[in-house]
């Protein structure tokens, strides 16, 4: 039973690392916009900086890395995963 | 960064090449003799004297006990070469160390220091202990750090990091060994790798091979049976110098349409051969190779729905790229898009360079770095090269005790062209600006600090050099990875494309207890890499060991699992106990198979019979995608039946071959078994929305409501493409989300201790799975379940819960799954 609490909680992870989420940019950002905030935020959390280390979410706020946001960054330059994740942070923005 | 130099190695199969990248221009470095390349060969002497290179590679004829080549194949593997007179035997990982040291000491000749630090090529097809091995190869070899590149990167950053050219590219790598074929795509200055393939068992040396029969045939019909017994040392001997003659020929004929294969056999009298080839006779030889290599392009293309026109620029890399036959092909295909100028033999150790330079992996020794000047020190962070004319730049001034922070800033570009506006610092110290590049060359920076009376404020170190260039993205992972479940399932960790470093958390739990103090007693947590979602599927490249634990860790107990992979593909595994607090990191990574040659027999044999079973099924049920993802099974076990008597005789490389094929071809089966099954699959996608979307809807929280709605249109969307892997995913996370919602339902209690009384005998404690079932019918006697609220509710779950860990998983599930002592 505690099992499934963690599948849930899993889940709950791997949905909110939306890389639209980490790195706070619209799902219709261009391609240059997403790559100049992801470079900031690298920059930013290898500097040290407060405000870097957490981002929003509908169910709060949630811990930031720079392995987060190379993945994020990643995964939006493949136009088919950019699909998957505009579709992902839809319905996330509607659950605010 | 004014004085960083990087360094790129590429570690070949036949040959290694360094290079260093100052930040304008990569060059490679010549080796004592004067040349670009290295062979990758060893030989260790009576007295345990090393000699790498040239020099190694002329005794390979006289001396082969003693001397070793081409071993990159065997990356990864426990096989250890033996040298006779020495009396050892090394690894692969071993060997490619001594190659590095040479390459290193060809550095420090040149440039005056030893790096520290180096990016190293790898094939695109190298798996995780292939790469874990190359890393360790660079450590041994003295190097504190090691980036990994994929081959094909390295070649299409080499031939165009600075060029403007935007498309889709493709690397034609045909190596010793190996062809590794990529499709890259560049946008907006940015280089990203759409898809490779490639054939581990097709290079220049099966080329060789073809032109060696070809001459020894011609040779024994002068009558003069040069080889003769090929088991016999002398035969050995003279097929090894047939073999060098060949090669020369070959590259010769690069340039010439004649070249002449010379021999010489001192056993005999005046025992000296010549024969001619001609470049048509050679063509001939190497055409069903180039026709191999072109049908891995045509699959690449047709994979990523590309045809040869869109292809804006066509990169060869390896020696037998150099065949104008294997270039007039590859032209004819492409409409001539080759790109030009670019050196096939050093164009990966110049792209392993420039991407040291592009991830500002600095090779120079701290002894050689500048001792810091005076004044506040201040951190900052941009990128070493970019495609984004005006990037961030992100700093913060770190003063000591007495020193007081500057008001504001401003950033100058050195050759007086560009000036940002001032900026004020954040409170902390901090200040973020937006900085001006000139295009396709590198930009030098430095920062002024300005006190509240404009005064200039002296900082330690403001200088900062970017580069304008082609931005390469982080490496991405190439075959997904996870834990396996003991249901047999896959908690995926990290998907396939995931950009290195990554770092990944989930939480388990143990499906057995283990006792404290006991190092006998250990649960399993196996590390996985494949893309199913059916862990038995996937190929097992760890196993994170949890022994000697300091409590008693009853079934049920939380553990939480971290998996962290660097840059070069290193894996990091750690569990976390919260029950207990303590930490496990004992990772033991799973080598490449070597299975023993009587267990390869036995694997082909059932691989044969399981072959014909799923053949049979597919035309039987008549699904033309199974009948696609089989159509080379048959070719890959002809090949395997043709390595076996060649592994049975000790040759290494055959073993591996066998070995690698069996996968290929189980793995092209698992793909047909898994359309085969889709029906199958499509019935249960309908089972789970009906018997989980009541449940969610009636009890699950808003969230696990909003999950499961998008789980379901995910899961309907992988049902119309027909995709079984996303549908598997998401039909799990359905699953997960209506067992949760289940698990509030009052009546779920009631089943749950229905179910538990029954099987009773199967638990792993019967007598305390029998105390808790007697507490819970009493409560259940007593409490009123209608109350959700009530206390007695929250007690009856917590009681049902622990009955539940009390049930082991399947053991037929649990051995599938390699035993996963995890849920």
């Amino acid at each position: 039973m505690t099992a499934d609490t963690d599948d849930v909680e899993n889940l709950l992870r791997a949905r909110l690392e939306n890389p639209f989420l980490v790195l706070e940019v619209a799902p219709a950002a261009g391609g240059a916009e997403i790559e100049r905030q992801g470079q900031r935020l690298l920059a930013e959390l290898a500097a040290g900086l407060d405000g870097a280390r957490r981002y929003p979410t509908p169910f709060g706020a949630r811990a930031r890395t720079a392995e987060l946001v190379r993945a994020a960054i990643a995964e939006l330059r493949d136009p088919a995963r950019r699909l998957v994740h505009e579709w992902w942070a839809g319905g996330l923005e509607h659950a605010r | 960064m004014g004085s960083n130099i990087h360094v790129g190695i590429d570690l070949g199969t036949s040959n290694s090449a360094i290079a260093l990248f100052d930040g304008e221009t990569a060059s490679v470095v010549a080796n004592a003799a004067g040349e670009p390349l290295t062979p990758s060969v060893v030989r260790i002497d009576a007295r345990g004297g090393r000699t790498v290179g040239r020099r190694a590679q002329r005794a390979l004829d006289g001396d082969p006990a003693n001397t070793r080549g081409e071993w990159k194949r065997l990356m990864g593997t426990a096989e250890r070469l033996p040298f006779e007179s020495a009396g050892a035997a090394l690894l692969p990982e071993e060997l490619s160390a001594e190659v590095i040291k040479s390459l290193l000491a060809d550095v420090r000749d040149a440039a005056g220091f030893t790096p520290r630090a180096a990016v190293i090529s790898t094939p695109a097809l190298f798996e995780l202990p292939q790469n874990h091995a190359t890393t360790r190869a660079g450590r041994l070899a003295g190097l504190e750090d090691v980036v990994l590149i994929q081959e094909p990167i390295a070649s299409a950053i080499s031939a165009g990091w600075r060029a403007d050219q935007e498309g889709t590219w493709l690397v034609f790598d045909l190596g010793g060994g190996t062809l590794d074929v990529s499709l890259l795509e560049t946008t907006d200055g940015r280089l990203r790798v759409l898809d490779h393939a490639g054939d581990n068992f097709l290079g220049g040396k099966d080329m060789d091979g073809a032109l060696v029969e070809w001459a020894a045939a011609a040779l024994a019909r002068r009558g003069g049976d040069v080889v003769g017994d090929r088991a016999s040392a002398r035969g050995r001997r003279m097929l090894a110098r047939l073999r060098v003659a060949c090669e020369q020929a070959k590259i010769e004929l690069s340039r010439a349409s004649h070249a002449a294969i010379s021999l010489s056999d001192s056993a005999r009298d005046g025992g000296a051969f010549d024969l001619e080839i001609t470049r048509d006779e050679l063509d001939v030889l190497t055409a069903p190779f180039i026709a191999r290599s072109l049908a891995a392009v045509r699959v690449l293309l047709a994979k990523n729905h590309r045809t040869p026109d869109e292809v804006a620029r066509v990169v060869l890399v390896g020696g037998p790229t150099l065949m104008p036959g294997l270039r007039a092909r590859i032209g004819e295909l492409f409409g001539g898009h080759l790109a030009a100028g670019v050196d096939p033999m050093t164009i990966v150790a110049r792209g392993a360079a420039l991407y040291a330079g592009s991830v500002g992996l600095d090779a120079t020794p701290a002894a050689r770095a500048p001792a810091p000047a005076a004044g506040l020190a201040v951190r900052i962070e941009h990128p070493s090269v970019t495609a984004d004319l005006e990037p961030f730049v992100v700093g913060r001034c770190l003063p000591a005790l007495g020193q007081t922070l500057p008001d504001r800033v401003r950033v100058e570009r050195d050759d007086g062209k560009w000036a940002g506006a001032e900026t004020p610092l954040s409170p902390e110290g901090s200040f973020v600006v937006q900085v001006r590049l000139d295009r396709s060359r590198r930009n030098t920076f430095r920062v002024r600090a300005f006190d509240r009376a404009g005064a200039d404020v002296k900082l330690a170190a403001g200088a900062f050099s970017i580069v304008h260039g082609v931005s390469i993205g982080d490496p991405p992972l190439a075959r997904a990875i996870g834990v396996a479940r003991a249901d047999d399932s896959t908690q995926i960790y990290f998907a396939k494309g995931t950009p290195l470093p990554a770092r990944r958390t989930f939480a388990h739990h143990t499906v057995r207890p283990i006792a404290a103090g006991s190092d006998d007693d250990a649960l399993a947590v196996p590390i996985v890499q494949g893309e199913s979602v059916r862990a038995h599927r996937n190929r097992l490249i760890g196993m994170l060991h949890l022994r000697g634990v300091a409590h008693d860790l009853p079934a049920g107990s939380r553990i939480e699992v971290t998996l962290e992979l660097d840059r070069s593909g290193q894996l990091a595994t750690r569990a976390d106990v919260p029950g207990t607090g303590q930490t496990f990191a004992d990772v033991a990574f799973v080598l490449v198979p070597t299975a023993t040659v009587e267990t390869a027999e036995r694997e082909l044999a059932s691989t044969n019979r399981r072959a014909g079973d799923v053949q049979g099924r597919t035309f039987q049920l008549g699904v033309p995608a199974a009948v696609q993802a089989i159509a080379d099974v048959s070719a890959l076990l002809a090949e395997a039946e043709r390595a076996l008597p060649l592994a049975r005789a000790g040759d290494l490389d055959a073993g591996q071959k066998l070995h690698r094929l069996l996968m290929d071809a189980n793995g092209a089966l698992d793909d047909a078994e898994a359309l085969l099954e889709w029906p199958d699959l499509d019935a249960e996608a309908r089972r789970c929305k009906m018997t989980y979307t009541p449940l969610v809807a009636q009890w699950g929280t808003p969230a696990e409501q909003q999950l499961y709605e998008q789980e379901l249109e995910a899961a309907a969307r992988a049902r119309t493409r027909n995709d079984a892997v996303e549908l598997e995913l998401h039909l799990d996370a359905m699953r997960g989300l209506g067992r949760a919602a289940y698990c509030r339902d009052p009546r779920s209690m009631t089943d749950a201790i229905d179910w538990a009384a029954a099987h009773v005998t199967e638990a792993m404690n019967v007598a305390a799975a029998t105390r808790l079932l007697d507490r819970a019918r009493a409560l259940q006697a007593h409490e009123s379940l209608v109350d959700q609220a009530g206390g007695g509710l929250r007690t009856l779950r917590a009681i049902v819960a622990e009955i539940w860990e009390l049930f082991p998983s399947s053991p037929e599930l649990q051995a599938k799954s390699f035993d996963s002592g995890i849920r």
